[in-house]
């Protein structure tokens, strides 16, 4: 689907009208299911999710001698909804594109959860995709660490993501290009781009996935610009934690 | 549910001091790869490739079908990925592993998306007829890097693969037989080769094509695919412990250096191949001496 983003070239404004360090509106609530015990709603322009986890709990009978005993092992299931898309299709349950983005969101909580405090035990997070406009992972990773944070399990630090893309995707066109923030669905389509995670500090790099073709000469803007989106996102993150833990203390919030 | 079993603590313990004291089990330094070969098959798309222990043989095929109604212009090309019990016994047949699901999304990305087979040239009749390219992946044994050999072995395979030549007359399409009319070499846009880092001691040490035993004391990997002109079709930080943004970029740079040799490689090899096939052509063939 050819997409006219000359425009860009005229006024330096993206099709949504943001410049190219902007992040889209961020909204999120916590505690938002009375019966996970953690969970979290997660708007990221018009990108929707809500997250539930459930656990640690004891690990189901069947998986039993297949994980390691000595810390908790982490699940992840990603729903799209079936009003989610553009056009109404079913996914099948076991699309490698699904499980593939279930096994990049576990995998990055292993390093920042504190799994080793559960033995024998299972955390589950459950996503529920209820709209898509792009930076669907990131949204995800980033409604993740909310809801883990509201079911009380111990991390050494959130983990922010973010999507960056690139205007140009050759070498030739230099100066021309420039990185963008935080894509939309149209942009994403159109442009080649990266989601990246980071945790731990400034310029650490939990995940990194980046699945269109790209000069490598345009990755040192966008991983510096990325990185810079992900402390952004992480300061708003830290303000709802913020905001809902004074909530909960003034016993506004069950 | 069979699984790989466990290094034992010592022997994790030994491996990761010996890399405090940058030496490798086997002696290798931290960027070299292990002995690779690559062996094609006598039909042409059979290719072989060999890491130290680690092998894959990909097999790449092609028939005639119905086009599908929203892609007239194109071909279909297909990766297909087998993680049988022979490579490891760790693999069961007919479950999904995930090690399986990453292996076959990393070559899609790499290959399939990145647009290196030109789909478009294997189109017969605009929505009627096209070619579809099946590659067969198979793992014949686990011994590390399976992406970097599984990516090697298909490029190449898909390098060496000729498809059937044909005739369009109006409606009708004849398609030769290899007897008949020379087969046709796939028109490959670029050649992606993937290099997976697995990275130790907070990102300070990188290694490149890891045995078995050295990926299951990593902390992480990232795996990089691009071609010699240093484009990236894919990268792939999945998990593991959080690394400098720097030392990702350092990665590219070791990448294309890797990728620049494999890209040799594939085509020395290549050429070794066309030499061994080639007995003089058609006069050769016609001779009289020749034996009935």
């Amino acid at each position: 689907m050819p997409l006219d983003t000359s425009t860009y070239i005229l006024a330096h404004l993206r099709l949504d009208g943001r410049r190219w360090n902007e992040l889209r509106r961020l909204q999120a609530q916590m505690s938002t299911q009375a019966a996970a015990d953690g969970s979290s709603y997660f708007e990221m322009g018009n990108t929707k999710i809500i997250c539930t986890v459930a656990g640690p709990q004891e690990q189901k009978s069947g998986g039993g001698g297949r994980s390691q005993q000595d810390k908790a092992k982490i699940e992840v299931e990603v729903n799209f909804a079936g009003f989610s898309g553009m056009d109404r299709k079913k996914r099948a349950r076991s699309d490698k594109r699904t499980s593939e983005m279930q096994h990049t969101i576990a995998s990055a909580f292993e390093s920042t959860l504190l799994t080793h405090l559960f033995p024998h035990s299972t955390i589950t997070l459950n996503l529920h995709i209820l709209s898509q406009d792009g930076s669907l992972l990131a949204a995800c990773l980033n409604a993740a660490t909310l809801a883990l944070v509201d079911a009380g399990i111990p991390m050494t630090d959130y983990i922010s993501a973010t999507t960056v893309a690139t205007t140009a995707s050759y070498a030739d066109k230099e100066e021309e290009a420039d990185p963008l923030l935080d894509l939309n669905g149209l942009e994403e389509q159109e442009l080649p781009f990266l989601t990246i995670a980071s945790s731990g500090g400034e310029d650490r790099v939990c995940s990194l996935v980046l699945e269109t073709k790209v000069h490598m000469a345009r990755l040192e803007p966008m991983i510096s610009v990325g990185l810079d989106g992900c402390s952004q996102i992480r300061g708003i993150l830290d303000g709802v934690i913020r905001a809902h833990g004074r909530k909960v203390l003034e016993g506004k919030v069950g | 549910m069979p699984r790989e079993a466990e290094p034992s603590n010592n022997a994790k313990a030994f491996l990761l001091q010996a890399l405090r004291e940058n030496v490798r089990l086997d002696g290798r330094a931290f960027d070299e790869f292990r002995q690779i070969d690559l062996s094609f098959g006598d039909e042409y798309g059979v290719a072989t490739a060999r890491l130290g222990k680690t092998k894959v043989m990909v097999r790449v095929s092609s028939e005639v079908v119905k086009a599908s109604a929203d892609r007239k212009f194109d071909g279909v090309f297909t990766i297909s990925t087998e993680l049988s019990p022979i490579a490891s016994p760790a693999f069961e047949v007919g479950r999904q592993d995930q090690a399986e699901v990453l292996l076959s999304r990393i070559l899609e990305k790499t290959i399939r998306r990145s647009g290196a087979l030109d789909t478009e040239s294997l189109c017969i009749i605009a929505g009627q007829k096209c070619f579809h390219v099946r590659a067969d992946v198979h793992v014949l044994d686990h011994d590390g890097s399976l992406v970097d050999a599984s990516c090697l072995a298909l490029v190449a395979a898909l390098m060496h693969y000729r498809r059937p030549d044909f005739e369009v007359r109006g409606e009708e399409v004849q398609i030769f037989d290899p007897r008949e009319r020379e087969p046709i070499k796939l028109s490959m846009q670029h050649q992606p080769f993937c290099v997976t880092f697995g990275y130790y001691e907070d990102g300070s040490v990188m290694l490149l094509d890891s045995t078995l035993l050295e990926e299951q004391c990593r902390e992480g990997e990232v795996m990089i695919s691009m071609n010699r002109f240093g484009e990236i079709c894919q990268i792939a930080k999945y998990s593991g412990e959080p690394v400098d943004a720097m030392s990702v970029l350092n990665c590219m740079n070791v990448a294309l250096e890797k990728v620049k040799v494999f890209d040799k490689l594939v085509k020395a090899k290549l050429e070794e191949d066309e030499k061994r096939r080639d007995v003089g052509g058609l006069m050769a063939e016609l001779s009289a001496e020749n034996a009935r």
